[in-house]
């Protein structure tokens, strides 16, 4: 942050979101991306599983696929994201703006939590069906959706800002992204399971705590350390 | 640019013998000292969360080399992130040298846990084949991952070509491991285990408290001695790398 930054404040926060979603809605590059990627996930599994029966075992692997599934279209988004700013100089342009650079990261952050929102929303409408998986009898998995995306886009928009300028930068995030985020997998899978096998949302809280406390720390993480890993 | 080196070889040759003599002392003991035959009653007779009691006969004294190890991979990523924060703070390359000595050195004691841990478990959890011990505990898998993040940051720095950049990429993904070693330790919470929850059973016998306690120091002297070594190895690194730049 340079000595003229100004703080972060909510209509600067709303002008660079609108940019986010207008970018977006021109080039459609991360929707379709992920969207592809997901829907072609969710097929392949179910071309895989079409045989098996519907017993505690298939529902505990449909629900591991999903989250894996969701894992990797978040990487895809924001391996995308990465390039079109390398390609197109975004990202410089917006490390410029006369504010806390915390505030770029979390409009970054917003954006790919909708992106994957939806993405996960066209998983689920596809994995009714195809993978055969009751999603609507557990309301409570939408906050636990909602705080595992925060808890892996939280480092992965902080790492892929500095994995874009890199060699290979693609693979790398994938490296870096998924052993520091495996906290939050064990969380998400933890309190699907507990949600899906009947043992109620007691059983959950354990490791919603767990996906709290990750996300609480990755996103201090992101907003202290974005500008410095981005200066210069 | 400094002329002085990095630190004084006699002190990583001194912690090196010592490693050295804690690791003979540590074998000694473990095969010579703690008892051959064990009885029902005590830790190495473990009962798995929801399974039957499994006697671990001789194969309880890889737990001497196995938990040292675990205690100094914690060691190593503790210090990773205390080194990433300390480096943005006084942004003195000596805690770049020190972060990846950590995570070098937490690849080999990551390692040592994981091998050690595996061959026991195909023991005491699996049927003795190799590789039916691994049954994706959440201790087993947790340590696993923490590796995998070890060899991402070593990966990660060779990948970025700029200097500052990769400096700072070593910092921040050096504190981003810190909270991984907790998440091991607290690992058998979380889910159905097979790791014992303590180990007070344990070390109520004498011999295998002495040479639980003599295996730590021992192998965290060889610790500091690799750590020590890897960071003179480093810095000589960077001062070429000054060197040329000059």
């Amino acid at each position: 942050m340079s000595d003229t930054a100004r703080p972060a404040s909510l209509p600067a926060f709303a002008a660079l979101l609108g940019r986010e979603f207008r970018v977006e809605l021109r080039t459609k590059s991360l929707i379709t991306s992920m969207g592809l990627f997901a829907a072609l996930c969710v097929v392949i599994f179910g071309l895989g599983v079409k045989g098996l029966m519907l017993d505690d075992t298939f529902r505990r692997f449909v629900l591991a696929a999903l989250w894996v599934c969701s894992w990797f279209a978040a990487v895809v988004g924001l391996n995308r994201a990465a390039s079109a700013d390398r390609n197109k100089g975004f990202f410089s342009a917006l490390m410029l703006i006369p504010h806390d650079p915390a505030l770029v990261y979390a409009v970054r952050l917003v954006a790919a939590m909708l992106w994957l929102v939806l993405t996960q929303a066209l998983m689920i409408v596809l994995a009714v069906p195809m993978l055969r998986f009751d999603f609507f009898d557990q309301p409570l998995m939408l906050g636990v959706l909602v705080m595992s995306d925060l808890g892996v886009l939280a480092p992965g928009v902080l790492l892929a800002s500095a994995t874009g300028r890199a060699r290979g930068g693609e693979a790398l995030l994938t490296i870096a992204l998924l052993p520091v985020t495996v906290p939050v997998f064990l969380g998400a899978t933890g309190a699907t399971e507990a949600m899906h096998t009947g043992t109620g949302s007691a059983e959950a809280m354990p490791f919603v705590l767990l996906l709290a406390v990750c996300d609480a720390m990755f996103l201090a993480i992101g907003l202290l350390l974005f500008g410095k890993l981005n200066e210069g | 640019m400094s002329a002085k080196p990095a630190q004084s070889p006699l002190v990583t040759l001194a912690l090196a013998g010592a490693g050295l003599i804690g690791a003979l002392v540590t074998l000694y003991l473990s095969y010579f000292y703690t008892p051959v035959q064990v009885s029902r009653g005590t830790l190495w007779v473990v009962t798995p969360d929801g399974g039957n009691t499994i006697n671990l006969y001789e194969s309880y004294r890889i737990f001497f080399v196995h938990l040292p190890a675990a205690y100094a991979t914690a060691v190593c990523s503790t210090l990773a992130a205390i080194g990433g924060a300390a480096w943005l703070l006084t942004r003195k390359e000596q805690w770049q040298a020190i972060i990846v000595s950590c995570c070098e050195v937490g690849l080999a004691v990551g390692a040592i846990v994981l091998l050690t841990g595996t061959f026991w478990a195909d023991y005491a959890w699996g049927s003795g084949r190799i590789g039916s011990g691994w049954n994706w505990e959440p201790r087993l898998t947790t340590m696993l991952i923490l590796w995998f993040a070890f060899a991402a940051l070593l990966v990660l720095r060779r990948a970025i070509d700029g200097e500052k950049a990769r400096e700072m990429m070593t910092a921040v993904y050096g504190i981003l491991i810190g909270p991984l070693y907790p998440l091991v330790s607290k690992a058998v919470e979380i889910g159905q285990t097979s790791h014992p929850r303590n180990f007070s059973d344990l070390l109520s016998a004498p011999e295998i408290a002495t040479t639980k306690h003599a295996a730590t120091v021992g192998i965290m002297l060889a610790l500091a001695s690799l750590i020590a070594l890897r960071y003179c190895w480093n810095r000589l690194g960077q001062r070429i790398a000054q060197e040329r730049a000059a």
